[in-house]
């Protein structure tokens, strides 16, 4: 198990140097800071002292050694806009996003895993098309359409909503909802597939014929096992949570992560898109790191692996 | 001969012709409709889709009190909507084509490199994939179009790095599943090179898996270039996609809803439609394809 | 009488490095240790033993599809080229495998007449019209039709699919035929008429077989020589029926009671311990604990296959061939 644990942990870290290479050769790529920064006409002396400031001038594979070992000790860099810490600039948004993301990722688990599994036990029901169809639905409208589609309705028809902006919690309903009905969808098709598929096991088959109560078989058997791979996909939504409303906040103006990775990345602001960039990784590599966790807790294979392997 | 008279052959079952369902039907029907209009775009469009007409500036379509002149109304500069539709399709479906086949050949070749190579180059490969599968495409996307500045030769490349990986995993682990034990060891040891083993044994073996994940990426490349135009950073103007048409008639949502209404209904139908054939062009072909 | 040598391999070794998990220590696994065989032209050898016992490598290490990590392969008297190099694919119309899995083995998305044109068509012999006449002489060859050859594996029978590698492996008229376990994938009633057919098929083309298989029933039927292996090692060589009759290595005599015989009522030999593990070999003769005649010295030194009279050759301390010609 600490080996199993090492490995990943070593995986984890493999991938965040890799999104840092990432970015470094993407930004270094892309043309010269200075010249993007400054106005074309800018004086030599001043794109000059601007390069030297910001450590362009020297060679690459430098500002690349540099770049890592800041990043290793927490530096990320200043906004080349404003010049504030980058981490600062993301860091406080981030209560903004995740007041729109948690709240959906309920929605997503309250109402998607339900509908799975429902759908799931009521195979070819009406219900189960329904839901269904509900979930192709919501899976092949883009979260933008869908934003604007309620805005339509309940903004600028009904009027019963702000069609945009922050300040109290009825601006974040929309944003809310739309980001949910999305990622509900995805979910219960997912739940529902993993349930057919554990009803589908000859195991199922067996507890039911003994004589154990359908709703025991369902409770005690079907529904531990179709949860592995439903934590998967949640782990990824939790991965996403910073970066899952990019859209949906610039569709509704709010000033989260995304909406900043947006403007960030058409001001071209380096540091910026970097920080976030590396967040975003981050979080994406926790969270997968929790659900290998999780599948030894909920595997009874790996657990009983683990008890042998102790013992 | 010991058996001159061999037992006559039992042919194979003839595969068994189910009823395509309505759904599908309708599916196929609209991606053909797409098709139709994506090549003849400029043949049907009514005007040239950057034609202006400043006297009829946001018309409303027919039946909300629009002319048969711009039957989907105009825009802010009386563009007429349905030929910018038209010709949106067609960029749309250019654009996902492109990255989709893009993302296909790239993925099954660096699946071919890992499976032939194996040792680092396979494990660089892997590192490869896990780095793509681990971070959300849209993010990384982001950073890179903002970055090259935006061009749509770059455009389409960079979206078809979507879902490479998915290609590449299975591509590998079918050749190696076909050069442990297989055909493709059989037919190496008759002397065959490399490509021949490749290209014309293991890549007509998977061929209908790969094309299957194929129609499972196209819908998610349209919602990504739309998504991208959306937030003006995919297609640029005065060229025209859904995503970019949703984007700019987002400013007149309330007093011409039209011309956003008529792109994202053709999204949603669209992926919907390509996902509906997808879905049960994997259920009948690919069960293992879940 | 000597026939021509065909192929002569040398104390092959090959040992594969096993990894437990991720991160887990690497085990070698000798697979073969030490091993030598000659193929004489036109002629058949059996090579048999439990599975794991290395056959198979060696078969693919003849055949140059593997690289011996010692040892050397000589094909004609020239060394094998290292797999992959164009002289090695060259090399491949001269010597051919027959494999376990003839519906594995077969493209699923090709006509059986295409694949059996395969090799012609890589190693660019003749034209197309000659090479459409030759698929048909040799789909009719191993008894097909030709309008079989128009069909694909899966609309064939298991039988027929095992002719049809046959064709493709006959195809350029090779000096050799490694045949892996050509039948045990066979209905019991098919395996019969593949064994004839391979016979016939041997008498008319003159080529060499390397013939392996864990039944020694059936390696007898088609070799003129029968090597025995055990956990990578040759522990007997001889005449098949010589062998049978007269089995003078310990292994080689549980293997031949382990044959039903009508009218035979002395028990058959069962083996104690373990089945063998090339992951963990014992010191000596890899045999000895599970020999019933083992000796101290058994367990410290490794016996060397010896010649004994009658062109026999056993690797066993306690089969010494003075002794036997004593007892002789």
């Amino acid at each position: 198990m600490l080996r199993f644990l090492a490995s990943r942990l070593a995986r984890a870290l493999l991938t965040i140097a890799m999104v840092v290479t990432f970015a470094f050769v993407v930004l270094r790529l892309s043309g010269d800071p200075a010249l993007l920064i400054m106005s074309v006409d800018a004086p030599p002396e001043a794109i000059a002292a601007f390069r030297a400031a910001w450590g362009l001038d020297e060679p690459l594979w430098m500002q690349y050694v540099k770049y890592f070992g800041a990043i290793v000790q927490g530096d990320l860099g200043r906004s080349m806009r404003d010049g504030r810490d980058a981490i600062v600039l993301v860091t406080e948004r981030i209560p903004a996003t995740l007041a729109l993301t948690l709240p959906a990722l309920a929605i997503k688990i309250g109402i998607g895993i339900p509908a799975g599994i429902y759908a799931a036990l009521h195979r070819n029901s009406l219900t189960d098309r329904l839901v269904m169809t509900l979930a192709v639905m919501g899976f092949t409208v883009p979260s933008f359409v869908l934003g604007l589609l309620l805005v339509l309705v309940f903004a600028v028809q009904l009027g019963w909503l702000p069609s945009g902006g922050d300040g109290t919690w009825r601006h974040a309903i929309l944003p809310v909802v739309t980001l949910g009905i999305g990622g509900a969808a995805v979910l219960a098709r997912f739940t529902r597939s993993a349930m057919l598929e554990v009803l589908g096991q000859p195991y199922i088959r067996t507890a039911s014929a003994k004589g154990v109560p359908w709703r025991a078989v369902v409770r005690g058997h079907a529904l531990p096992n179709a949860a592995i791979p439903t934590v998967t996909i949640i782990g990824f939504m939790v991965g996403s949570l910073i970066a899952g409303a990019v859209v949906v906040e610039s569709v509704f103006s709010w000033p989260g992560v995304g909406r900043l990775l947006v403007v960030a990345v058409s001001n071209r602001d380096l540091a910026v898109v970097q920080c976030i960039l590396l967040l975003v990784a981050a979080t994406m590599v926790a969270s997968n790191l929790i659900v290998d966790l999780l599948y030894g807790a909920l595997d009874p294979r790996l657990r009983q692996a683990r008890a042998g392997g102790a013992g | 001969m010991s058996d001159a008279v061999l037992p006559a052959v039992t042919a194979a079952p003839p595969r068994r012709r189910t009823r395509v369902p309505v759904a599908v039907a309708i599916g196929l029907g609209w991606i053909a409709l797409m098709l139709a209009v994506a090549l003849l775009a400029d043949v049907i469009s009514p005007y040239a889709y950057t034609a202006l007409d400043l006297r009829n500036r946001l018309s409303a379509p027919v039946g909300i009190g629009g002319s048969w002149a711009h039957g989907l109304g105009t825009d802010e500069l009386g563009r007429d909507v349905l030929s910018r539709l038209f010709h949106s399709i067609r960029m749309s479906l250019l654009i996902a084509f492109g990255a989709t086949i893009i993302g296909a050949a790239f993925g099954t070749g660096m699946g071919f490199l890992a499976a032939h190579f194996r040792g680092w180059v396979e494990q660089a490969v892997l590192a490869l994939v896990d780095f793509s599968a681990s971070l959300p495409f849209l993010i990384l996307a982001l950073a890179v179009l903002a970055f090259f500045g935006n061009s749509l030769t770059l455009f389409v490349v960079l979206l078809g790095f979507h879902a490479w990986e998915r290609y590449a995993r299975i591509a590998r682990g079918l050749a190696i599943s076909a050069g442990a034990q297989g055909y493709a060891a059989a037919v190496r040891q008759l002397g065959a090179r490399p490509l021949r083993v490749y290209w014309r044994h293991i890549l007509p073996n998977i061929a209908s898996t790969l094309i299957i994940s194929m129609t499972l990426a196209f819908p998610e490349i349209i919602l990504l270039e739309s998504g991208l135009s959306f937030l003006g950073l995919g297609v640029q103007p005065p060229a025209t996609s859904l995503g970019n048409m949703v984007g700019y008639g987002r400013e007149y949502l309330t007093r011409a809803p039209w011309i956003l209404l008529a792109p994202a209904f053709t999204i949603i139908l669209t992926t919907l439609a390509i996902s509906i054939v997808g879905d049960w062009l994997r259920d009948r072909l690919d069960p293992t394809l879940r | 009488m000597r026939a021509a040598t065909l192929l002569e391999a040398r104390d092959l070794v090959r040992r594969y490095v096993m990894r437990r998990g991720l991160l887990g220590r690497s085990v070698p696994v000798t697979a073969v240790a030490g091993l030598s065989l000659t193929l004489h032209r036109g002629r058949t050898l059996g090579l048999v033993g439990e599975s794991g016992c290395g056959k198979s490598t060696t078969g693919r290490m003849v055949l140059g599809l593997e690289m011996p990590d010692a040892g050397s392969v000589a094909f004609e008297g020239r060394p094998m080229p290292p797999p992959g190099t164009a002289a090695w694919r060259a090399l491949r119309a001269r010597m051919q495998m027959v494999f376990q899995d003839p519906l594995g083995a077969l493209d699923r998305r090709m006509t059986v007449a295409a694949q059996v044109a395969e090799p012609l068509d890589i190693h660019g012999v003749g034209g197309a019209a000659e090479r459409a006449d030759r698929v048909e002489a040799l789909l009719r060859n191993v008894g097909l039709r030709p309008d079989q050859g128009a069909r694909y594996p899966h609309e064939l029978s298991g039988g027929q699919r095992q002719r049809v590698v046959l064709a493709r492996a006959l195809a350029t008229s090779p000096a050799m035929l490694v045949c892996d376990e050509p039948i045990s994938a066979l209905d019991v009633s098919i395996q019969a008429q593949v064994m004839n057919l391979l016979v016939e098929l041997q008498a008319e083309h003159g080529m060499a077989l390397l013939f392996i298989s864990h039944d020694l029933r059936a390696v007898r039927q088609v070799s003129e020589r029968v090597a025995v292996m055990y956990l990578g090692t040759i522990v007997e060589e001889g005449e098949p029926d010589a062998l049978l009759r007269d089995a003078r290595h310990p292994y080689t005599q549980a293997l031949v009671s382990a044959i039903p015989h009508p009218g035979r009522s002395d028990g058959r030999i069962v083996l104690q311990g373990d089945p063998p593990n090339p992951a963990a070999r014992p010191s000596g003769c890899p045999f000895h604990p599970r020999c019933p005649v083992a000796v101290a010295r058994c367990a410290q030194e490794a016996p060397v296959l010896r010649d004994h009279p009658g062109g026999r050759r056993v690797a066993c301390h306690l089969a010494d061939p003075a002794a036997f010609a004593e007892a002789a």
